[in-house]
């Protein structure tokens, strides 16, 4: 079987994306009880591994549930008692956070649409179109990440501010719509190294068919890039529902602040309201535990690729 | 963008005024934005929050033509205020960090007050350690508020062990070894034992007796109770390694690994409880910290009780505050300055009759009747009168980080000093020694002004 | 033998240029295309990048304060941070700490993504919940681990106590501050996982197959179809790990602000101290400046280093 590796690359007619399933559909194996034996002693390492996972979750809804006092004593309770629920009502009326919870996705709306496509796009060209100076200009758009944001914040403030951007949202939100300008570099490279494993007989079929790059992309590349799509999402839109230092920045007016903002005044300069700051933050990160827990479900899906089988 | 009531038509049209002002068409429109808009920044706790917001609102019912913009920056402050320096956008007035405030001062970017201190008689009849002067004449304001350091304590606690209470005034101020006696009484571990007794857990302690806080706002009022300053009168050579010095951090060091009446840094651990929860909790019997601490300690569900710090010699404190500042690019001089004698005025307000603030105007320590209206309340116990106000009147100094030039890299300095010492395992004469040397090799460079007497 | 045949596979030369046929109905256009489908990131770099970034190297070579005026002084900040001990403390401290967080991030990251790669009941469940601490926001966190690190009464020290094993201080000592740091980075996996994840979706599964039909364990699957593959993933996560690490900030400011002693000093604390603090914008950005070419430097590396062991399917991608 020389060549494990190559039937696929070489033979366009079935490309090697066109994985059969590995999990459950292959061939049954003679040895099933050796795989229940596994499978238990896999189940066992996930679930140690899961509680120690899952005790900052358990350890934050109990201090969402305390008071000060209680959340610092000495040895530390697990159960709160009592329980002081009222952190939920007084953390989430402190502050409009309706407000800033509407604030956070329409910023959200825009650098999620915004980075998956330029990010995809330019990457798509980095990866799989040939052109002068290509890997020159991956470099300098990587280049771009490894110097320290904190001595570009200023000039890049400065510039906004001529432009008469300050407190809005454009300052958080055009860049993106710019491969995310930046920070967006990261995308581009995942997309490109995930771009780089597919096949190239793909195009190379569609172009003798007559297609255009932007085909490609859009009809073979993207959908069997679901799986990096998936975790650009994810992070993008974690990174934007955390950004803290953008929105304090570029924001004034408190009715155009974002959660992150809402959080941070529990933690404010010199005071700390633990058991205000620990409910709010639980409420804040439900959101994304459930956005993570529907769209994780795409790491199985990316490999049916039964369309491209014909 | 529907939806998106930020993203307007108004917003669009700046950003093309910002453009065209870019390559030089038209530099006005840009310009224009802003109105009659007046901006107040601050930072500080939800509770802070919103008693400045009251305050600015009722600043702006004496007011027509002029919009109070509360500009709440909740953290990061430093940051956002050197964008804003930085891009021309300074608010009118705001607290400023005091090495901050001195350097924009110097830059012309700080309104100078001291022109109108006759005209406006609050600001002029301040504490005298509360002003920042800049140059010998020039003063870019006051602190926004005073703060002094005290002893906080448990009175049950007290009451419990037979400890005597921290003495109210500075003239029955303890000596350090009645109040290492005390914290001994407080002290106790989870069987009871007390550090003294064969037994004692030092691992599981239920109560430790006091703090050996290694800030320097709480134990700089000790080192010059001792006789000595950081900085000697030339503000270029420090003192902190003179025999007093040594001697009163050796003390500290003593209070936790020693005596083991407080906890050791690893004991208490960062970003600890606050001593107002572990004081109500009974988890520590007193401790030194800020005034600012008797909004939290007030609040807690506990019978607590203010004192004066224990002395080495003569008693002394700390008087402390971050700057608030008016920015010279203000339209509004005039506005900008009766705001900056409304914002103090505790009838204005309420953060002063809650504990967190102290006044500025020395009539609200030394009048009745002006005491009265801001301390004839809950938050403030009945000996707050001679343990507090006569005490910052009679013993305070002002702390030496707002006077001494270059003070982010001295005190950064300091830091790593102390944590060295608070481990316990180094000498703290050698350790000082070589504070010193480094101080004194150029980091020093002199104090800035004192109100003229 | 026909392993080898496979484990040369992922280090074979590519044939220089494009392979000819098919490609060339793409003619000049492809190059057209290519700029044009890279433009937005083009002119993202041109528009919010450059222009910042030449300014900070401009600022680097001026005594700039914030708000007052600068004075170029050539390469004067950089003579003075080779005195100035702090500079070389929060390097050494901040590579410490790098070489130990990426390669345990990367390996337990990968280990985990296998893992919850089988498919057994509740697998969504267990990867939310592997992916939990990288969402609980970062003062909850810091909170949670300085309560797990305290000497006397934290998680570690009191399952140390209770089976009789010498207890450590933690990020109180001097020594430990750095490890009791990685441990945390360590914990905070998720994102690594998540993107072995999505990469592990890319092996193409009849390989497995071959394998097997071959003889082939477990081992043999991983060694010559999984890694092979997840190699430009790899590559990816190294690579970023590396930039974002050497960037680390969070864990100093909210947690340790540099102390005890300096010894959790990062890099860019530092740096965000001199520029935010001291307003020495022209100091920092020097700093800054020496950082990237640091960077630079290990990231060129790490890009030649890849010919030998990232498999790519286009053989000349990099």
């Amino acid at each position: 079987m020389t060549g494990v590796l190559t039937p696929g690359p070489k033979n366009p007619s079935a490309p090697t994306a066109t994985a059969v399933q590995r999990r459950g559909r292959s061939p049954r194996t003679r040895v099933g009880e050796a795989r229940g034996l596994t499978r238990a002693g896999l189940w066992l390492v996930l679930a140690f591994g899961a509680i120690v996972m899952i005790v900052p979750f358990v350890w934050l809804i109990r201090s969402a549930l305390m008071t000060d006092a209680q959340i610092f004593s000495s040895p530390p309770a697990w159960i709160p008692d009592p329980f002081a629920w009222e952190n939920f009502p007084q953390a989430l009326t402190a502050q409009p956070f309706a407000r800033y919870f509407l604030n956070t996705m329409i910023i959200e709306l825009f650098v999620v649409t915004g980075t998956v496509i330029t990010c995809s796009l330019s990457a798509f060209s980095f990866a799989r179109l040939r052109w002068r100076g290509r890997n020159v200009v991956f470099g300098l758009l990587l280049s771009g990440v490894m110097l320290p944001y904190a001595v570009t914040l200023i000039p890049t403030f400065v510039m906004w501010s001529e432009l008469g951007a300050l407190d809005t949202f454009i300052p958080l939100t055009v860049p993106a719509f710019f491969a995310g300008a930046g920070g967006g570099v990261f995308n581009i490279f995942l997309f490109r190294q995930f771009f780089l494993s597919i096949p190239y007989e793909l195009d190379e079929a569609a172009y003798i068919d007559g297609a255009n790059p932007w085909t490609v992309y859009w009809r073979i590349i993207m959908p069997l890039a679901k799986p990096v799509t998936v975790v650009v999402v994810i992070f993008t839109f974690i990174g934007v529902w955390n950004d803290f230092l953008g929105p304090l920045l570029y924001l004034t007016d408190d009715s155009n602040f974002t959660l992150a903002l809402g959080l941070a005044t529990f933690q404010s300069t010199y005071t700390a309201q633990w058991g205000l700051l620990m409910a709010a933050s639980l409420v804040v990160i439900l959101p994304i535990i459930v956005l993570f827990f529907v769209l994780q479900r795409y790491f199985v899906e990316g490999v049916t690729l039964t369309g491209l089988k014909g | 963008m529907t939806g998106s009531p930020n993203l307007s038509r108004r917003d669009v049209l700046k950003i093309g005024g910002g453009l065209a002002a870019t390559v030089g068409i038209g530099g006005s429109l840009a310009a224009c934005s802003g109105g009659n808009e007046f901006e107040y920044m601050f930072w500080g706790s939800t509770g802070e929050q919103d008693a400045i917001e009251a305050m600015l609102a009722g600043f702006q019912d004496t007011q027509e033509d002029l919009t109070i913009k509360p500009v709440y920056t909740p953290a990061d402050y430093d940051t956002k205020l050197n964008a804003l320096v930085a891009s021309g956008n300074v608010p009118d007035l705001g607290y400023v960090q005091p090495a901050m405030a001195y350097r924009l001062a110097e830059q012309g970017k700080l309104l100078d007050l001291a022109p109108h201190f006759d005209e406006y008689p609050s600001l002029g009849q301040r504490l005298p350690g509360s002003y920042f002067y800049w140059e010998e004449d020039k003063c870019l304001g006051t602190q926004g508020a005073n703060e002094t350091v005290i002893t906080f304590y448990n009175r049950a606690a007290f009451a419990e062990t037979g400890a005597q209470p921290p003495p109210a005034s500075a003239a029955e101020a303890w000596d350090w070894d009645t109040y290492v006696e005390n914290a001994y009484l407080l002290t106790a571990d989870q069987s009871g034992r007390r550090p003294d007794e064969a037994g004692f857990d030092p691992t599981q302690v239920a109560r430790f007796g006091t703090l050996a806080s290694m800030w320097s706002g709480a134990w700089y009022g000790l080192l010059l109770s001792a006789g000595v300053d950081v900085v000697d009168s030339s503000g270029t050579r420090t003192m902190l390694d003179s025999p007093e010095a040594i001697d009163m951090f050796q003390k500290l060091v003593d209070l936790m690994y020693e005596h083991r009446v407080a906890p050791s840094p690893s004991q208490l651990g960062n970003n600890a409880p606050s001593m107002a929860v572990q004081l109500a909790s009974g988890r520590l019997g007193m401790a030194i910290d800020g005034q600012w601490a008797l909004l939290d300690v007030s609040q807690a569900d506990f019978d607590f009780g203010v004192g004066v710090l224990p002395s080495l010699g003569t008693p002394k404190t700390t008087a402390m505050g971050g700057p608030t500042a008016i920015f010279a690019d203000t339209e509004y001089v005039e506005q900008a300055l009766e705001l900056y004698a409304f914002q103090s005025d505790p009838d204005q307000v309420d953060l002063f009759s809650s504990g967190l603030w102290m006044p500025l105007e020395e009539k609200y320590y030394t009048d009745p009747e002006a005491i009265a209206s801001w301390t004839d309340n809950d938050a403030h116990p009945p000996e707050y009168k001679t343990a507090v106000i006569d005490y910052t009147l009679e013993n305070s100094q002002t702390y030496f980080t707002q006077k001494l030039r270059n003070v982010e890299e001295i005190d950064r300095l300091i830091t790593s000093t102390t944590e060295r010492i608070q481990t316990g395992e180094e000498d703290v004469a050698t350790v000082m020694g070589e504070l010193a040397a480094q101080l004194n090799d150029g980091m020093l460079q002199g104090v800035y002004p004192s109100a003229p007497q | 033998m026909t392993t080898t045949t496979v484990d040369r596979a992922p280090t074979r030369k590519a044939p220089p240029g494009p392979p000819g046929g098919p490609r060339r109905r793409l003619g000049r256009g492809e190059a057209r295309w290519g700029v044009l489908l890279a433009l937005p990131a083009i002119l993202g770099f041109a528009i919010f990048t450059i222009g910042p970034m030449v300014a900070s190297l401009i600022f680097s070579l001026t005594d700039w304060q914030i708000g007052g005026d600068p004075q170029f002084i050539g390469f004067g900040n950089y003579v003075e941070m080779a005195d100035d001990p702090l500079f070389w403390k929060s390097l050494g401290v901040t590579t410490y700490y790098t070489l130990a967080a990426v390669p345990l991030t990367l390996f337990v990251g990968f280990v985990v993504a296998l893992l919850v790669n089988q498919s057994f009941r509740g697998q969504s469940l267990w990867r939310t919940v592997y992916y939990l601490p990288t969402l609980v926001p970062a003062v909850a966190s810091a909170v949670l681990w300085i309560w797990i690190f305290n000497p006397d009464f934290g998680l570690f020290n009191t399952i140390l106590r209770s089976v009789g094993l010498p207890t450590s201080n933690w990020l109180y000592s001097e020594s430990t501050a750095i490890p009791s740091l990685v441990i945390m980075a360590t914990w905070g996996f998720g994102n690594a996982m998540v993107i072995f994840l999505a990469g592990l979706q890319g092996v193409p599964g009849q390989l497995y197959e071959a394998v097997a039909l071959d003889g082939g364990g477990a081992w043999a699957k991983f060694r010559h179809v999984t890694w092979p593959f997840m190699t430009p993933v790899i590559f990816y996560n190294l690579v970023t790990g590396v930039i974002g690490t050497f960037q680390v900030f969070n864990q100093a400011y909210v947690m340790t602000e540099g102390g005890p002693n300096n010894a959790t000093l990062f890099y860019i604390y530092y740096l965000y101290t001199k520029a935010f603090t001291d307003s020495e914008m022209g100091y920092a950005s020097a700093l800054a400046w020496v950082l990237f070419l640091i960077v630079m430097v290990v990231t060129v590396v790490l890009f030649r280093n890849a010919r030998s062991w990232v498999f790519y399917e286009m053989g000349d991608a990099r």
